[in-house]
């Protein structure tokens, strides 16, 4: 008599997400042991990213650098400019890139830190003097130089830069890394006289010791992130008068880069992972919830191995935070819609990006850099090359690790993917020379009425779903099940995959 | 009485009679001329009499100018001292009189000083070197102007004495009186003696200097305490006080405590104001170290030890008004401090001035103690000019009495004098009516006789006699 065929349903796989931390055998199948180029979609499923599309044209100042810091200046009258740094210049514009590096000015570095604060730009890197935006100037200049700066001095040539509260902050210096500078009220050019000020933190630190490396504002408080500490103040408008709320020991951030307002939370990437403050209204602790839980390991490997830049972006329109470590070209997409059940976000990894930098405008729009210029997150293609979409379930036990399963069908369900080449893999007992089989989608698109009304289209409404079964070879007590596809204008959504094998005997 | 009167007129009768009958008629023009002269000469007498003065009965009458020496000598102040129970003295005399000596300190009185006590004691002798002056001045006053000259009792009318002249060297034409002549002689010697007592005097007074050696003035105010050491040669008044030896070590004790407290006054203030903020500043300290402390732990829990705004003076709001708030108090420890030195200059100087003020209490309490013997001194010497005056006035009364008596016997005799010469020429009716002529000069030797026998005769009784038996009546009678 023949045996019945056992079918493992896999809805939705991967909807939460990499998870490289706990053991495959015991995962969740709707964790990812693999999520490349994917991110989670508004269905709550594994999709391709988008691709990005360069809107620079003539990058003749940048050469062959990239990108490293995009910042689009508004002021009050509605004035907008795009400024990006690389290949050691102040770049503005979009599609011609222009340099506005002021005469004289000597840039070796770029690790710029951009700001708009009332009506003017500011740029800060250590060991260099502030440089300084406005329209009522038209050109960057050097911060002493402007109109109205006062008391630029070497000693507040900081790295990291705040504007909150009316003010501009101002800290860790080449030489000074517990002191913060704020400027006079509502002038970021000021730093001396008026309400200017500064504090030292030296004696604050919980552990002793500490190195700012970052500033926040958030909910009325000043957050001062060290490596490894992380202490907060209330009161920052009255910097004067602003007092200790809260220190956190053993818990700092890694890179000012790393910093993103998610509207109720501050993002930040500690050396163990990604991190948040949950924000309380009746405790006035500060709790802090792991959000990279699941890929600690590999947050931990890649920030440790960064010899580059951390730059991060967060889209609300997206619904993501990303992380990208430069030297390495990984970025890591976590999504910030919700949390796990462990509080983690949902994250997928978006390899070899060549994104070196990003901005959120205004209107929404998320500007990607790149040694191409500057591109926005739109479509799905990077700037007409197709990038991989990668899947791979964890290891599948099918609730009976004992026993032998002899996999007899793939039935996967996909969204999108129009004439797209879609590879199913599998593996057995953690192999990792995966079986393949391929078919390519059909065409997709969606057609209508009176625009191609009974040629090429189907008669379709929305977008397509696709499912096919596939025929698979082999046996193990586990099995690892992948998709990957190229995505190269289309976009693909994986719905969810049907597993038909064979429960065998025990082994 | 009666039988003396009796007698009196029977000679002057039984003395007519023998005019009329023995004189010869030439005899009484002769008596009657000579009367009338001899009642001139004792008018002229009297006249001079009563200033020169004279000897009734053997007592000496002063004259008018003699009276006038004495009331002026008897009127001269009289020098007096005032001496308090503290041993303090005050002197009032004129110059040339003499000095009082320094009581001394009663039993009771203050333990003694090392001060030495500023001496009123002349140099030995000389009290009674002053003594002896007085009296010699004294006898000198009593001798008549007309021999010691000088001016009349208002100042006036200089004359020159007859007492410098020599006795032993007298002109030839120079008619003086014995009188005249022990007056001489008394003048002379006490004016040799007044000499010599002046130049013992001189030998015993110490060196003058300063403001004796300047004209000298009427009055003359002498320093406490300096009385001693002056010797006045004036004739003005000389007031002087003296303190006993302890209120003097009390009142230099009193000027050395009011030049130092004036010293002090006097010295600039910045030194004590600083001391005083030092002492001000070192009590807040301690409380602004506390508070300075509390709130650096405040702002250490806060996490705000290394807050610098520059709209709080490079600090925290909190460090500021602390900051302020002992800058405050600093200030105000530095105005009180000059406050305070400015109040202890002023305490300084009023203690200075009360030691002044104070130093002077002894010479104070000494006028007014010596305020009533003043007053007793001016009752003495109201009492003393009365007494001058009344002796004055009573002697002159006298005078006036005998110029009286003198001129009425001077008038007698001018009358009878001039009876005489009209009865030598009036013709006489007896009682049978025959008239008889004028017989002139009668005869004068009855008169002589009657003179001769010594009684009952009209010299007699014109007072022509010579009772004295000094051999002068005839002439006295007809000069020469």
């Amino acid at each position: 008599m023949a045996q019945e065929l056992k079918s493992i349903n896999l809805v939705a796989p991967a909807f939460k997400g990499v998870n490289t931390e706990d053991s495959p055998l015991a995962q969740d199948p709707s964790f990812a042991e693999i999520a490349d180029n994917a991110v989670i979609d508004k269905r709550g499923r594994i999709a391709a990213r988008k691709g990005h599309t360069v809107v620079t044209t003539n990058k003749t100042v940048l050469g062959t650098d990239s990108l490293y810091s995009i910042k689009e200046y508004r002021d009050d009258a509605g004035n907008t400019k795009v400024f990006s740094v690389g290949n050691n210049k102040i770049i503005s514009g979009t599609t011609t890139l222009a340099d506005e590096t002021p005469g004289s000015y000597t840039i070796s570095a770029n690790d710029w830190k951009i700001v708009n604060f009332n009506d003017h730009l500011f740029f800060f890197q250590r060991g260099y003097e502030p440089l300084i935006y406005s329209n009522h100037v038209g050109s960057v200049e050097a911060l002493s130089s402007h109109p109205h700066a006062t008391g630029v001095a070497s000693t507040m040539y900081g790295h990291e830069v705040l504007a909150a509260y009316g003010r501009l902050w101002t800290a860790d210096f080449s030489t000074n890394k517990s002191t913060i500078y704020w400027s006079d009220l509502l002038d970021g050019a000021s730093w001396s006289g008026g309400s200017s000020g500064n504090i030292d933190v030296s004696k604050v630190w919980p552990d002793g010791y500490d190195e700012i490396v970052a500033l926040a504002a958030h909910n009325g408080l000043l957050i001062i992130f060290g490596k490894h500490s992380i202490i907060v103040y209330d009161g920052a408008t009255s910097p004067a008068s602003m007092t200790l709320s809260d220190t956190v020991a053993g818990i700092g951030c890694v890179n000012r880069d790393t910093v993103q307002y998610t509207g109720t939370d501050v993002l930040f990437l500690s050396h163990t992972g990604l991190k948040s403050f949950g924000r309380t209204i009746q405790e006035k602790s500060m709790p802090i919830s792991s959000l990279s839980g699941n890929i600690t390991k590999d947050i931990i490997a890649a920030l440790q191995n960064e010899t580059q830049f951390f730059r991060s972006v967060y889209s609300p329109e997206e619904g993501f935070y990303l992380l990208t470590f430069t030297g390495q070209d990984v970025t890591y997409c976590f999504d910030v819609r919700g949390t796990l059940e462990n509080g983690s976000y949902r994250v997928t990894r978006w390899p070899s990006t060549k994104f070196t930098s990003y901005t959120r405008l205004e209107d929404g729009t998320l500007h990607i850099g790149t040694s191409s210029g500057i591109s926005t997150y739109t479509g799905y293609s990077d700037n007409g090359s197709g990038y991989r979409f990668k899947y791979y379930s964890p290891s599948l036990t099918f609730g009976d690790s004992a026993r032998i399963k002899i996999l007899k069908k793939l039935k996967p369900t996909l969204v999108g993917a129009n004439n797209s080449v879609v590879f199913m893999k599998w593996a057995y007992d953690f192999d990792t020379t995966y079986a393949t089989t391929e078919f390519t989608v059909g065409t997709q698109i969606t057609g209508f009425y009176g625009e191609s009304e009974y040629t090429t289209v189907e008669f379709t409404g929305g977008q397509l779903t696709n499912q096919r079964s596939l025929n698979t070879t082999g046996y193990g007590t586990s099995v690892q099940v992948g998709l990957e596809s190229e995505i190269d204008g289309s976009p693909l959504s994986l719905q969810e995959i049907n597993v038909m094998a064979l429960i065998g005997k025990l082994l | 009485m009666s039988n003396g009167i009796t007698e009196f007129f029977g000679d002057i009768y039984g003395g007519l009679q023998q005019i009329g009958s023995a004189v010869s008629p030439a005899l009484p023009a002769v008596v009657g001329g000579l009367l009338t002269n001899e009642a001139y000469d004792r008018l002229s007498d009297i006249g001079e009499q009563s200033i020169l003065g004279t000897t009734v009965g053997g007592v000496r009458v002063p004259g008018a100018m003699e009276l006038a020496e004495r009331g002026q000598a008897e009127s001269q102040f009289k020098p007096f001292t005032v001496t308090t129970p503290t041993g303090a003295m005050f002197t009032a005399r004129m110059g040339g009189q003499p000095m009082q000596t320094m009581p001394a300190p009663s039993s009771g009185g203050f333990a003694p000083s090392p001060t030495a006590p500023p001496s009123m004691a002349l140099p030995p002798g000389m009290g009674g070197l002053n003594r002896e002056m007085e009296d010699l001045q004294r006898q000198l006053m009593s001798i008549p102007r007309s021999i010691r000259g000088g001016t009349n009792e208002f100042g006036q009318e200089p004359m020159l004495g007859m007492g410098e002249m020599d006795l032993n060297n007298l002109p030839p034409m120079a008619r003086i009186s014995e009188q005249q002549r022990e007056d001489i002689r008394r003048y002379q010697n006490i004016k040799s003696r007044m000499d010599e007592v002046a130049a013992e005097r001189r030998s015993l007074s110490p060196p003058q200097g300063g403001l004796l050696e300047g004209p000298l003035t009427n009055f003359t105010e002498v320093p406490v305490g300096q009385l001693a050491q002056q010797q006045p040669t004036t004739g003005g008044l000389e007031v002087g006080m003296t303190l006993s030896p302890q209120e003097q070590a009390m009142q230099q004790q009193l000027f050395g405590g009011a030049g130092g407290f004036f010293g002090q006054a006097v010295q600039p203030t910045q030194a004590r104001e600083q001391a005083i903020f030092e002492r001000m500043r070192a009590a807040q300290r301690p409380e602004e170290e506390r508070q300075r402390l509390a709130l650096e732990e405040r702002l250490a829990a806060q996490g705000r030890l290394g807050v610098s705004s520059a709209a709080y003076g490079g600090a925290t709001p909190e460090q500021l008004a602390m900051a302020t708030a002992q800058e405050e108090a600093r200030n105000r420890a530095m105005l009180g401090a000059m406050q305070q030195a400015q109040a202890e200059q002023a305490q300084q100087a009023g203690l200075g001035q009360q030691f002044l003020g104070a130093s002077y209490l002894p010479q104070t309490q000494l006028l007014a103690a010596a305020q009533p013997a003043q007053r007793m001194a001016e009752l003495q010497q109201q009492a003393q000019l009365y007494g001058t005056g009344l002796f004055g006035e009573t002697a002159m009364s006298g005078l006036e009495s005998r110029l009286l008596a003198e001129q009425a016997r001077a008038n007698l005799l001018g009358g009878i004098g001039s009876n005489v010469l009209a009865g030598l020429f009036t013709p006489q009716v007896t009682k049978s009516g025959t008239v008889i002529d004028p017989g002139g000069f009668g005869d004068i030797g009855s008169i002589i006789e009657g003179i001769g026998g010594g009684s009952g005769g009209l010299f007699d009784f014109l007072g022509i006699t010579d009772q004295n038996n000094d051999g002068t009546w005839l002439s006295r009678l007809f000069g020469g």
